[in-house]
């Protein structure tokens, strides 16, 4: 025990002073919640505010629909109103973005609308996610001619206007907080910690294999009177402490990101809290241990069969593919954790820290996550063993 | 102490180098070391000479118990490399030209690291450190970080992190290798001091100038085979040509002359 811990000392200490892994470690993860909340928060208000803001062209037809339409216009703010334009003429300025939308109002709009019919009204514009804030505007102007019509059709028939709703619909969210929260970000968050494990893993094991190897010292290090397997084992404590170090760090990240970032409905602050709970984090750092261990045993035996660090980063390179495959599969709408789901790598942490988040995690189904994980840990541990022993490898 | 009898070891060829050598014969395998036996005696220089690729590492790591001896066995000071692998590597040191330092750690902490692992007793550790570090006047850098220290520096570091534990066996694998003239003096001047102490030391090389001012016994190796093996003074006796150089190209040629 005394040899493993003077190994994990060293490497630890070897570890920490290298910029890559501090990197990785510790101030990625600790600034990726932060600024990437913080981006998006400032993005969204941003462009909903501008898109509020801007002043709107409208182009509107000839005709009395277009031209009582147009008249309830002259008070509303932000908006410029082009009358009497053909649809030729509009479909250019449109095409053109000179205008915002064109309104053709049916040539037969008054007749419909006074024989009790529904007057016609069609909207040209450019129809992108983009631009869907000012689609919206420009409904609710149509909204609010339409009751202006339809409370003139309905006194002129001698009908109270409020008669028109026949059915009041309300609605209340029996969702908790929780599954609210699962349903937002139930998916981003595991893909984050999973992603996180991996990187944080990845240099402390180029650097103390493929590293070790390059620089000559393994050759010395092997020449010491200590069994290879307290060497490994020594290794192996920095690699997986690093990469669980790297996820839990992404979880302060998260909760200063929250906490500190303006713009960020209180509800969604107190959602995000619950997942901040010592149950729930234990639950999540119990998760990521095994999967932490397959990574480390994963990139360890790459790294040891490299011959230098540089080989080992383009063997663990394409790596981030196969691991990032699974986790975003995690975020897909509609996929859950099954005992068939619970037994892919990856993909099963991603789906049961959704459902931790949740609250509404299985705890039948939980166990097999965690015997498929502490499964392919061995197995990944086996390898690494196996390669660390083998002269061809260390020689190689 | 080092006993070596019939030692032979084989490697397979990686798939490339089998297609590449495939009309030579060597049925995927390659001898790098053939039955060669010699014996390393305490207080005295053994020196391996020979071409690259003659099998001087290969030996030298399986002394280390680094790789293990495919035939034939290997003892150091009574230990067998293969029953009493950490035995044989309480009792050695070793140092190669390629091997380097850790960068982010200072000498202090490098060779405390190898103390550690040799299991030395704090008190024992201190002293032989003083000792080590006045000999080679490296209190100046003690804290600095390896990284930063000139290549002199370095491999006095390498030096001590070599016979930091009083190693009874220290094999040297061509340990001039890269370095400048006085750099490699101070390894040719800690060479000739470890006999002085009572310890066995191998050293393999390929530098004559190293052979005639080191060696107390000599072996030359050629493609994994024992050419020659006695003293350095009986070799110099029977030199047939003028100089060691071309000596030695005489006997790999094998010329009986």
């Amino acid at each position: 025990m005394k040899t493993i811990i003077t190994v994990f000392r060293k490497e630890l200490k070897d570890s920490l002073r290298d910029r890559r892994t501090v990197i990785t470690m510790v101030i990625l993860p600790l600034l990726m919640f932060p600024v990437l909340i913080g981006l998006t928060s400032r993005f969204v208000t941003s462009y909903e505010e501008q898109a509020q803001e801007k002043t709107l062209t409208i182009g509107l037809s000839e005709g009395v629909g277009a031209e009582g339409f147009s008249a309830g216009l002259e008070d509303a703010d932000n908006l410029s109103v082009i009358t009497g334009l053909s649809l030729d003429a509009a479909t250019e300025m449109v095409i053109a973005d000179s205008l915002d939308a064109y309104l053709l109002f049916h040539e037969e709009f008054a007749r419909q609308v006074e024989e009790l019919g529904q007057g016609e009204v069609t909207i040209y514009s450019k129809q992108t996610e983009e631009r869907a804030i000012e689609a919206g505007r420009i409904f609710d102007l149509l909204d609010e001619y339409e009751v202006e019509l339809r409370e003139l059709r309905f006194t002129g028939l001698g009908i109270d206007p409020d008669a028109y709703h026949v059915i009041s619909i309300s609605t209340e969210n029996l969702a908790t907080g929780k599954e609210q929260l699962a349903e937002m970000v139930g998916g981003i968050l595991p893909y984050m910690f999973i992603l996180f494990c991996f990187l944080g893993c990845m240099y402390p094991a180029i650097d103390l294999a493929a590293g070790e190897k390059e620089r000559g010292t393994l050759e010395t290090l092997l020449t010491s009177p200590v069994i290879r397997t307290r060497i490994l084992i020594g290794k192996f404590g920095v690699v997986v402490l690093t990469g669980i170090s790297s996820a839990t760090i992404s979880l302060i990240g998260l909760y200063l990101g929250v906490r500190y970032v303006s713009a960020i409905p209180a509800a969604f602050i107190d959602m995000i809290m619950t997942i901040l709970e010592p149950g729930s984090i234990v639950l999540l750092l119990t998760l990521l241990l095994p999967l932490t261990i397959f990574f480390a045993s994963l990139q360890l035996t790459i790294s040891f069969f490299a011959k230098s660090y540089k080989e080992a980063q383009s063997m663990i390179g394409p790596l981030y593919p196969v691991i990032i495959v699974p986790a975003f599969l995690g975020m897909m709408p509609g996929m859950k954790l099954t005992a068939a789901t619970a037994l892919v790598p990856i993909l099963n942490v991603s789906l049961a820290t959704k459902s931790i988040i949740a609250g509404q995690s299985d705890p039948g189904i939980m166990v097999l996550v965690y015997i498929s994980l502490i499964v392919y840990a061995s197995i990944g541990l086996f390898f690494c063993g196996k390669t660390f022993g083998r002269e061809s490898a260390i020689f190689r | 102490m080092i006993e070596i009898r019939n030692l032979s070891k084989t490697f397979k060829l990686s798939r490339k180098r089998r297609k590449e050598e495939g009309a030579s014969g060597t049925d995927g395998f390659v001898k790098a070391v053939d039955d060669v036996s010699f014996q390393c005696r305490p207080g005295r220089v053994f020196t391996l000479l020979g071409p690259n690729g003659a099998g001087k590492t290969t030996i030298l790591r399986m002394i280390a118990t680094l790789m293990k001896p495919t035939s034939g066995t290997i003892e150091v000071d009574g230990f067998d490399t293969l029953q009493s692998p950490r035995e044989v590597r309480a009792k050695i040191g070793f140092l190669t030209g390629s091997t380097n330092l850790y960068a982010r750690l200072t000498p202090n902490e490098v060779i405390k690291y190898y103390a550690d692992l040799h299991g030395m007793e704090p008190s024992r550790f201190r002293q032989r450190k003083e000792e080590l570090f006045e000999l080679l006047d490296m209190n100046s850098f003690a804290d600095r970080r390896i990284g930063k220290l000139s290549s002199g520096m370095k491999q006095k570091v390498s030096i001590v992190r070599t016979i930091i534990h009083d190693p009874a066996v220290v094999i040297f694998d061509e340990p001039t290798t890269g370095l400048d003239v006085i750099t490699s003096r101070s390894i040719i001047n800690l060479i000739r001091r470890c006999t002085s102490d009572g310890r066995t030391v191998i050293f393999s090389t390929h530098i004559m100038s190293e052979v005639s001012m080191l060696s107390d016994d000599l072996a030359i190796l050629h493609e994994g085979r024992l050419l020659y093996c006695n003293t350095w003074s009986t070799f110099r006796e029977g030199m047939i040509e003028a100089s060691l150089e071309e000596e030695f190209i005489r006997i790999l040629r094998g010329d009986k002359s």
